[in-house]
């Protein structure tokens, strides 16, 4: 294709470029500069010329007419041939009555068409207008429903920390209760326990100067008979 | 009427006359006739009507007759069966080769312009050979400016396809 566009414009080229001898001769030139001139001597040319253009007009209107009778002899047998070979005239009624079921079913198919079409854009349309309607009182009954609970989260949750309080000051109250109890426990066994202890030391006191007093009976009795030992001697030994 | 000296006229355009026709047609004989036949009808012309610029009417008659002088020398040769004028070898200052190649060219560009519609051909060579702008062709032509964009394309179209078709007859030829 492109070899081709450039064959042909090397072609245009070529037919540009050619290389054409100088010319006219000057016999050509007088020669026609002639005829020139005598075809502008004839006095007749314009006449002939008026006369020629009046013929060709006439050969026009020939033309035009023999044209004109054509086409109206073929008008003619065509409406001929038309009304030869045509049956009868139809029946308007049967016509009718054929095409009426057809158009009806048609026309109606169109119609129902029709209404489904603009049964559905409504639908579409009122579903879109409900889903926006639900979509708003939603957002009110949200906004609505958060106030309220707002209020009412606030009143429960003062209640709560009303009853904290109080349930914590009960508690130290019982605590400080337990501790004061305690702290009387305390003391009470503390105050036993001294006493028990006094006790115990008083009668282990008793006892151990029992035993004294056994012990140096028992020395005087023993060195009474003679047979006194060497640990009881010494007056430093508590044991 | 309007008064020419035709003198004048073709001492001055008779030269862009002759160049045209040769151009298209190739040979003095048919030239000197397309040439002669450009000017009777150019006088014809300036008696029916005014004329207004000489070198673009004489540029489109001489286009005109030597694309039909064409048409009629390239069917009488078709039926004589004689297509192809051998080169008179009068260009000296190119290579034979080259100077054959470019005859051939033009002769097929020539052959090619000799089947499209007269108008198309008329239009393509006021244009590519005689360099003239779609106004003065539309002018002369009393066409629309557009009309001849169109009509021009549609020649350049036909003589491509035209290449075409040559192009792969040649080549079936070279295969065979």
């Amino acid at each position: 294709m492109k070899k081709d566009e450039n064959i042909f414009e090397k072609s245009v080229e070529a037919l540009k470029n050619q290389q054409i001898p100088p010319g006219p001769s000057d016999e050509l030139n007088e020669a026609t500069i002639e005829i020139l001139n005598r075809l502008s001597e004839q006095p007749n040319i314009i006449e002939l010329d008026n006369r020629t253009k009046f013929i060709d007009k006439i050969i026009v209107l020939k033309s035009l007419a023999k044209f004109a009778v054509a086409a109206v002899f073929l008008i003619i047998a065509g409406f001929a041939a038309g009304r030869l070979t045509t049956t009868q005239p139809p029946d308007i009624e049967e016509i009718r009555a054929s095409l009426e079921p057809a158009i009806r079913s048609r026309l109606l198919g169109e119609v129902k068409q029709y209404m489904q079409l603009g049964l559905a854009n409504s639908y579409v349309r009122l579903k879109d207008d409900l889903t926006e309607q639900y979509r708003q009182d939603l957002n009110q009954l949200a906004a609505n429903i958060v106030a309220a609970n707002g209020n009412l989260t606030n009143q429960l949750l003062e209640n709560l920390i009303e009853s904290i309080d109080a349930a914590q000051s009960q508690d130290r109250q019982l605590f400080a209760a337990a501790l004061e109890q305690i702290e009387l426990n305390r003391r009470r066994d503390n105050a036993q326990l001294s006493k028990a202890l006094f006790s115990f030391a008083a009668q282990t006191g008793n006892e151990l100067n029992q035993t004294k007093q056994d012990m140096a009976e028992l020395f005087e009795y023993t060195r009474s008979e003679g047979f006194v030992p060497n640990e009881l001697n010494n007056p430093n030994n508590i044991n | 009427m309007q008064v020419v000296d035709w003198k004048i006229i073709i001492e001055e355009h008779g030269p862009a006359v002759w160049q045209t026709a040769y151009r298209l047609l190739g040979n003095d004989a048919d030239t000197a006739d397309c040439y002669q036949e450009t000017f009777v009808c150019a006088l014809k012309l300036s008696r029916r009507q005014r004329i207004r610029n000489f070198p673009a009417l004489l540029v489109r008659l001489a286009t005109t007759r030597a694309i039909d002088q064409l048409r009629r020398k390239f069917r009488r040769e078709r039926f004589s069966n004689n297509s192809h004028n051998p080169p008179d070898g009068s260009d000296n200052n190119h290579d034979p080769a080259q100077y054959i190649q470019q005859q051939e060219l033009a002769d097929r560009l020539k052959t090619a312009l000799v089947q499209l519609p007269p108008q198309e051909a008329q239009v393509f060579c006021l244009r590519y050979l005689n360099d003239m702008s779609y106004r003065q062709i539309a002018n002369e032509l009393s066409i629309k400016t557009s009309a001849t964009g169109v009509i021009l394309h549609r020649a350049r179209t036909k003589l491509r396809q035209f290449f075409e078709v040559s192009s792969n007859e040649h080549k079936s030829e070279v295969l065979l």
